[in-house]
C-alpha cells in the first residue's frame, strides 16, 4: 500500500518534471529560434552591407584604374601629337628661312612696313632686320619717308622690327613674332590634320 | 591693331606699372611685360587715359626697374583656350599647363571675364547634385546651376570636404556628362598637391580641370584664377551641354588680392580695407553659375571662403551672402568635437533646395523628413544648453530623448568618413534613424504615410 503511494508520488513528480523540462526545452527552443531569427535579419543586414561595400570599393577601384589609364592615353596622344606638330613647324620655319628674297618677298616685307608703321602711327623710325634681308628691307624703304636702316641686325626668319626715333616705342612684325602670335591658331590646324581635333 | 612695345616706364608701383606715351590701349587689353632679361610676364590695363596706362602685372613686379622695363599691348584681352582636352588636366591660376604637358590644342579661344548671361533665358535651378555627402544632400542640397558657398573658419576642413564633393559629386538618373573644375586661390602647396593627388586616386581627375594659384606665387595672379577657371566651365556647359561643377578655394585669398590692388591704386578703402566694388565684382564672379534656357549644360558653384576670426559678418562672407544662393556654415565646436564634415546646419540653409527635392527629384519624403531633422537637431540645441544648467537629471523624459537625437545627428548622421560615398537613400534612410530615436507623437512635420513607411521607433 505504502510503497504504490509511494510510487505514485515518484511518477506524479516525474510527469511534473518531465512536463517542465519539456516546457523549458521548448522555452528554450523559441527562445534560440527567435535569437536565430534576429540573428539572421542582422546577419542578411550585415551580409548585405558587406556586399553593397565591396561594391562601392570595387566600383572606386575600377573608376580609379579606368580613369587612370585613359588619361594616360591621352596624354601619351597629347605627347606624340605635339611632338609631330613642333616637326611641321620646324620643317615649316626651315622653309620659310630658305625662301627666295625675290619680287614677292620684297611685296611681303613692303606690307609688313607699311602695318608696322600704321600701327605705331609714323614712318619716322628706325628699322632692324636680318643680315639675309638688309638688301630686300633697304629696297623697299623709300617709300617711306623718314625711315632708316638700323647698321645692327637681328636675328629672325625674315621681316622686319621697327623702332619709333625717340626708342620709346617698339612694334616687332618679323616673320618669328607673327608666327608666334599666330602659333596656337596653326597647332589647331596641324592637329587637325592628325585627326585629333575637328 | 595691338603689339606695340612702350618702354618708357613712368613708375612701378605694388603691382602696377605705369606706363607713359600710350596710345590706342583699352580697358582690360592683355600686356606683356618684358623685363631686361627677357622674362615675360602677363598682365591687363586697369586705367588708360592722358596717355598714361596703369597695368596691373599679374606675376607681380619683383625685379622690374623702371629703365630696364618694356609693356608690350596685345591687342585683345586676356584670353583662355578651350576644348575638352582640358579635361584631366592641370593648369596654374593663369590657365598655363603644370603637369608637363603642352597647352591645349584650343577649340576656341574665349575672354576671360565671360559673356553676362542674359536674365530673360537663365533657366531656374531645380535639378539634384549628388555630393555623397549626407548633410549637404539630405538638408542643404545642392542643386544643377545654383551658386551655395561653404564659410569656413581658418584651420577647418573645409578643403578636405571640398575634395570629397569633387571626387563624389554626380548628377543620378542622367546620361548627361558630368565634370568638375577646381580652382585652388591661394592655397598651400601641400593642399594643391593633395587636391591633385585625392582627385588622381580616385580617378575623378578624368573629368576634373584643376587651376592651381599657390599661396607663393603672386597673389595678382588670383584675381585671375576664377575667371579663367569659370571659362573653362562655361565652355563644357553651353558648349559641349556637360554639367560642371566649379569649386572655388579660397575666395577670401581672392578678396585680399583685390585688396592689394586698391590699396596700391590708393581707391578710397571700404569696409576692413576692402575696396567698394568688392560685392560688384564678387558678384562678376557668383554670376557666372546657372542654366540657360535651350541648353543641356549647366555651371553649379560651391565657392569656399575662410572667414577672418570665423567672423560671418566679416565683409567677404557678408557680401557672399547677399548674391549667393544659401550657405553652408562649417561650426568650429564641431570641428573641435572631431566631427567631419563640422556642418552647422542651423546656420546653414540651400534657397533653392526646396525646388530641387521631393517627388519626380529625389524621394517624395526628402523635405518633409529634413525639415523634421532641423527641427528636432534645433530643440536638441536647446535642451543641451537647459542641461548644462539644470543637469540631465532635471529634464523630462522627451527632452532626453531630443538629447540622443542631437548625438545621434551629429555621430549617426552628420559623422562620414573621408572616402564614403552615400548615395541618396542611404542619407534619408540616415535621417530616418535619427528621428526615431523620438516617440512618434513628436514627429509632427512628417505625414502619416511616411512615418508609417519609414518610421523604426516605439510609438512610445
Amino acid at each position: 500500500m505504502a510503497s504504490d503511494t509511494l510510487e505514485r508520488t515518484i511518477n506524479k513528480i516525474l510527469d511534473q518534471t518531465q512536463e517542465r523540462i519539456s516546457s523549458e526545452l521548448d522555452g528554450a527552443l523559441a527562445e534560440s529560434g527567435k535569437t536565430l531569427d534576429g540573428a539572421r535579419a542582422g546577419l542578411e543586414a550585415e551580409y548585405d552591407k558587406i556586399i553593397s561595400d565591396g561594391r562601392k570599393e570595387a566600383d572606386k577601384i575600377q573608376k580609379q584604374i579606368v580613369g587612370s589609364s585613359d588619361l594616360e592615353a591621352r596624354n601619351r596622344q597629347l605627347l606624340l601629337v605635339e611632338e609631330a606638330v613642333d616637326r611641321a613647324f620646324g620643317e615649316a620655319l626651315g622653309r620659310i628661312s630658305d625662301m627666295d628674297r625675290d619680287d614677292s618677298y620684297a611685296e611681303l616685307v613692303e606690307s609688313l612696313m607699311r602695318e608696322a608703321t600704321d600701327t605705331l602711327g609714323s614712318t619716322e623710325v628706325v628699322v632692324y632686320t636680318s643680315e639675309k634681308d638688309r638688301d630686300v628691307v633697304g629696297s623697299v624703304l623709300n617709300g617711306f619717308s623718314g625711315s632708316q636702316l638700323a647698321d645692327d641686325t637681328i636675328e629672325c626668319l625674315g621681316g622686319v622690327r621697327i623702332v619709333s626715333t625717340d626708342g620709346t616705342m617698339t612694334f616687332d612684325n618679323t616673320l618669328d613674332a607673327r608666327i608666334s602670335r599666330l602659333k596656337p591658331l596653326i597647332r589647331k590646324q596641324i592637329a587637325a590634320k592628325f585627326g585629333v581635333v575637328n | 591693331m595691338g603689339g606695340v612695345q612702350y618702354s618708357k616706364i613712368a613708375e612701378i608701383k605694388g603691382p602696377l606699372v605705369i606706363v607713359d606715351d600710350v596710345e590706342n590701349a583699352a580697358f582690360d587689353e592683355l600686356v606683356e611685360v618684358e623685363t631686361n632679361e627677357g622674362e615675360r610676364r602677363l598682365g591687363k590695363v586697369l586705367e588708360v587715359g592722358n596717355g598714361k596706362a596703369i597695368v596691373q602685372v599679374f606675376e607681380g613686379t619683383t625685379g622690374l626697374s623702371v629703365s630696364g622695363t618694356s609693356a608690350r599691348f596685345v591687342g585683345k584681352v586676356m584670353e583662355m583656350p578651350v576644348s575638352k582636352e582640358v579635361l584631366g588636366r592641370v593648369f596654374d591660376g593663369l590657365g598655363r599647363p603644370k603637369d608637363g604637358l603642352p597647352d591645349p590644342i584650343a577649340d576656341k579661344f574665349l575672354d576671360i571675364n565671360g559673356a553676362p548671361m542674359n536674365p530673360e533665358q537663365r533657366e531656374y535651378p531645380k535639378d539634384f547634385i549628388q555630393t555623397g555627402v549626407s548633410v549637404i544632400d539630405g538638408m542643404i542640397t545642392l542643386v544643377r546651376g545654383q551658386k551655395l558657398p561653404i564659410f569656413s573658419g581658418s584651420g577647418m576642413s573645409h578643403n578636405i570636404l571640398a575634395a570629397q564633393i569633387a571626387r563624389q559629386a554626380t548628377v543620378v538618373g542622367t546620361e548627361e556628362e558630368f565634370a568638375v573644375v577646381f580652382a585652388a586661390i591661394g592655397v598651400q602647396y601641400s593642399e594643391a598637391e593633395y587636391f591633385r593627388r585625392t582627385l588622381e586616386e580616385s580617378g575623378a581627375l578624368k573629368r576634373s580641370v584643376l587651376f592651381l594659384n599657390l599661396a607663393d606665387d603672386p597673389a595678382i595672379e588670383r584675381i585671375i584664377t576664377p575667371r579663367v577657371a569659370l571659362t573653362v566651365a562655361e565652355y563644357m556647359a553651353f558648349e559641349l551641354g556637360m554639367h560642371v561643377l566649379v569649386i572655388l578655394t579660397d575666395m577670401t585669398n581672392y578678396a585680399e588680392a583685390l585688396r592689394e590692388i586698391s590699396a596700391a591704386r590708393e581707391e578710397v578703402p571700404g569696409r576692413k580695407g576692402y575696396p567698394g566694388y568688392l560685392y560688384t565684382d564678387l558678384s562678376t564672379i557668383y554670376e557666372r553659375a546657372g542654366k540657360l534656357n535651350g541648353k543641356t549644360g549647366s555651371v553649379t558653384q560651391v565657392p569656399i571662403l575662410s572667414m577672418p576670426s570665423d567672423d560671418i559678418t566679416h565683409p567677404i562672407p557678408d557680401l557672399t551672402g547677399y548674391i549667393t544662393e544659401g550657405q553652408i556654415v562649417l561650426g568650429r565646436d564641431l570641428f573641435r568635437q572631431g566631427v567631419y564634415p563640422p556642418v552647422n546646419i542651423l546656420m546653414s540653409l540651400s534657397r533653392l533646395m526646396k525646388d530641387g527635392i521631393g517627388e519626380g527629384r529625389t524621394r517624395q519624403d526628402h523635405s518633409e523628413i529634413s525639415n523634421q531633422n532641423y527641427d528636432a537637431y534645433s530643440r536638441a540645441q536647446e535642451v543641451r544648453a537647459l542641461a548644462g544648467i539644470v543637469g540631465k537629471a532635471g529634464l523630462a523624459d522627451v527632452d532626453l530623448k531630443y538629447m540622443d537625437v542631437g548625438d545621434s545627428f551629429e555621430k549617426g548622421f552628420l559623422t562620414q568618413a573621408l572616402d564614403e560615398n552615400r548615395n541618396l537613400d542611404e542619407t534619408l534612410s540616415l535621417l530616418w534613424k535619427v528621428v526615431s530615436n523620438l516617440p512618434r507623437a513628436e514627429l509632427t512635420k512628417v505625414k502619416d504615410k511616411y512615418v508609417d513607411q519609414y518610421y523604426q521607433g516605439s510609438d512610445e
